[in-house]
């Protein structure tokens, strides 16, 4: 039951404030079922404030987030992972003394059975779900490589595995939508192409649409389908990655502020 | 490291504990000289052995706690008191001995429940000193109940357990009935981090604040943990309770609390071997020392039997100095290193 126009999730005329600080005026954007969807912006702009409405962290002061058509703006984290909205975090939020394997599970907690006393006693029906969802893990662990990797422990890891990790923990909620924050940031080149092909291949393979905050412009143009360009809290501009580009307002007020990114760009 | 040579067709033999044959014949061996012990041993010795199974039972529920779910205990010994005291309850109600530990273990948790709530809301030092105040009511709750409850100041006599006519107070049947539930926390201990509600554990204890945002119901698991880890201190206290034959107040002290922890600190808190290898270790100090103590008390040194109490609280002190010193990750930690290094021998670890 997807809303009018194929918006798989729906922020409208969002308004969040910080003491002085208005994070976010009027902001209404539509994430399209099977689309990435990047949130860009200078510092400060409101684009992880955004992010974090969308994922619950924030509730917004006006307006209303939706999801599937339905207003989800007063649920919190817990609740919205249940119904489908899956994140990544902005650097390393991964459980460190578990193995990549058991990272993964932890995602799958919700369509699991079992309290203390099956833990406590692992009787075969527990066995037998931890064989099936053992082979679920192991797709995703084939599908982002971390075969190498299963039973090592995530702490032990590179950053750039790490958030392999996060993203199949992610992956393992089964989303209907996938939020992720800052990606690419403290990643070698080598790293941000894996991540952009996987983040791809989740569009294309999963059907999952993506949104994401990002700083790499390069990385931005190349893999999204929709860009929104965010200053002080306001859209700017939106579109695909060609108009947004050729934008005047977003030349004038972001990529022609900054020297570096309208080198990238 | 895993063994050489195992290669798993499924992720059910993938998850054994026993990978191989020799594990499986290593342990049935120690299996067969556990029960066949009664034969040799003395009295004393089977009562040495019982009380380290009833701390087994209680530590490991302690690593189920503080280990694994992250969430610091510091009122296991007023848990197993109230297992204690259910159990001495209980049985002069004349319930026999098979009804007796499960209920125990039961009622336990649910008092353990009362406690953890304040754990969805504090961590690290308060949580810490909300398990204190578990402690520290424990004996004012018993002592402020009508005597006819639970014997306050007294304290109350337990009847001793009989199963099949069969009666378990004697030594050897107390020294079977620590070892078979001492077998089972063990058991169950390895079977946890294997768990859908385990690996729950295990976010809530490396990153409570992620494993919220990934769909893992944070409080619920938290007071699970304390539930989980106040059942084992359930069934250690109705055990002590048959093996003391009488419960009093004094018997469940903020000290053997620490002992607890600090048992399973040197022995590992991250790893199912720890509160084993802990216990053991400790125990065995203790009795050294003990016996060093004894001796000198018996030389006429003038050394009086403070002075040795004292000395044997600064070696556990000292104890859990160098583990947290020298490996913070306990015994076990150096067990799993030198088998790797036994398995990858003659090549060099790492």
């Amino acid at each position: 039951m997807a809303a009018p126009g194929g918006a798989i999730m729906e922020a409208r005329a969002l308004g969040l404030r910080f003491g002085a600080v208005e994070a976010l005026k009027d902001v209404s954007i539509r994430i399209e079922a099977g689309s990435v969807h990047a949130l860009i912006g200078p510092n400060g702009a409101g684009k992880s404030s955004l992010l974090n409405c969308l994922s619950g962290f924030y509730h917004p002061w006006t307006g209303a987030v939706l999801f599937e058509g339905r207003d989800i703006s007063a649920t919190r984290p817990p609740e919205r992972a249940r119904l489908g909205i899956a994140r990544t975090f902005q650097g390393i939020q991964t459980y460190p003394s578990m193995t990549a394997r058991e990272n993964i599970l932890t995602g799958f907690h919700a369509q699991m059975k079992g309290g203390v006393f099956s833990g406590l006693f692992r009787p075969r029906s527990a066995i037998r779900q931890e064989e099936e969802f053992a082979t679920r893990a192991e797709e995703i662990i084939d599908f982002l490589e971390l075969e190498q990797d299963r039973h090592r422990t995530v702490g032990d890891m590179s950053y750039g595995l790490r958030k392999r990790v996060d993203l199949g923990r992610a992956l393992a909620l089964a989303p209907k939508i996938l939020v992720m924050d800052e990606p690419m940031a403290g990643m070698s080149p080598e790293e941000k192409g894996d991540l952009a092909r996987f983040i791809l291949d989740i569009r294309d393979h999963f059907g999952i649409p993506v949104v994401l905050v990002e700083h790499d412009m390069d990385v931005v143009m190349d893999i999204s389908d929709r860009v929104s360009v965010l200053e002080f809290g306001h859209v700017i501009a939106e579109g695909t990655p060609t108009e947004v580009r050729s934008d005047a307002r977003v030349i004038a007020a972001y990529l022609g502020g900054a020297p570096e990114a309208e080198a990238a760009a | 490291m895993r063994p050489t040579g195992i290669w798993h067709a499924s992720y059910a033999t993938e998850a054994r504990v026993l990978e191989t044959v020799r594990s499986r014949l290593w342990l049935s061996l120690f299996g067969a000289v556990l029960l066949g012990l009664p034969l040799m041993a003395s009295p004393w010795m089977l009562g040495e052995l019982t009380n380290l199974f009833i701390t087994l039972i209680a530590v490991c529920g302690l690593y189920v706690t503080v280990g694994m779910a992250g969430q610091i205990n510091i009122a296991q010994s007023a848990f197993v008191g109230v297992g204690a005291f259910t159990a001495a309850k209980l049985s002069n109600m004349g319930a026999p001995v098979w009804a007796v530990i499960p209920a125990a273990a039961l009622i336990t948790g649910a008092v353990s429940v009362l406690f953890a709530l304040p754990a969805a809301r504090v961590k690290g030092f308060y949580l810490a000193l909300t398990t204190l105040a578990a402690q520290v009511m424990f004996p004012i709750v018993i002592l402020a109940l009508p005597m006819s409850w639970l014997g306050g100041l007294v304290g109350m006599p337990v009847m001793p357990p009989v199963l099949f006519g069969l009666n378990l107070g004697t030594p050897s049947g107390l020294y079977f009935l620590g070892l078979a539930f001492a077998a089972l926390a063990v058991w169950t201990t390895y079977n946890l981090p294997r768990s859908r509600i385990g690996r729950a554990f295990r976010t809530v204890h490396d990153n409570d604040s992620a494993a919220g945002v990934m769909g893992i119901p944070v409080t619920r698991i938290k007071i699970e943990a304390f539930f989980a880890g106040a059942l084992y201190a359930g069934v250690a206290g109705a055990i002590l309770a048959y093996m003391l034959q009488f419960v009093t107040v004094s018997s469940f002290t903020l000290f053997a609390s620490v002992w607890y922890l600090g048992m399973l600190i040197v022995g590992g808190l991250h790893s199912p071997l720890g509160p084993i290898l802990g216990v053991v270790f400790v125990t065995l100090v203790q009795e050294g020392l003990h016996t060093a103590g004894n001796a000198i008390l018996q030389s006429g040194s003038g050394l009086g039997g403070g002075a040795v109490f004292a000395a044997s609280s600064l070696v556990l002190g000292l104890c859990i100095l160098a583990a947290l010193i020298f490996e913070p990750r306990g015994l076990a930690h150096i067990w799993h290193q030198l088998m790797t290094a036994f398995r990858l021998w003659p090549f060099p670890r790492n």
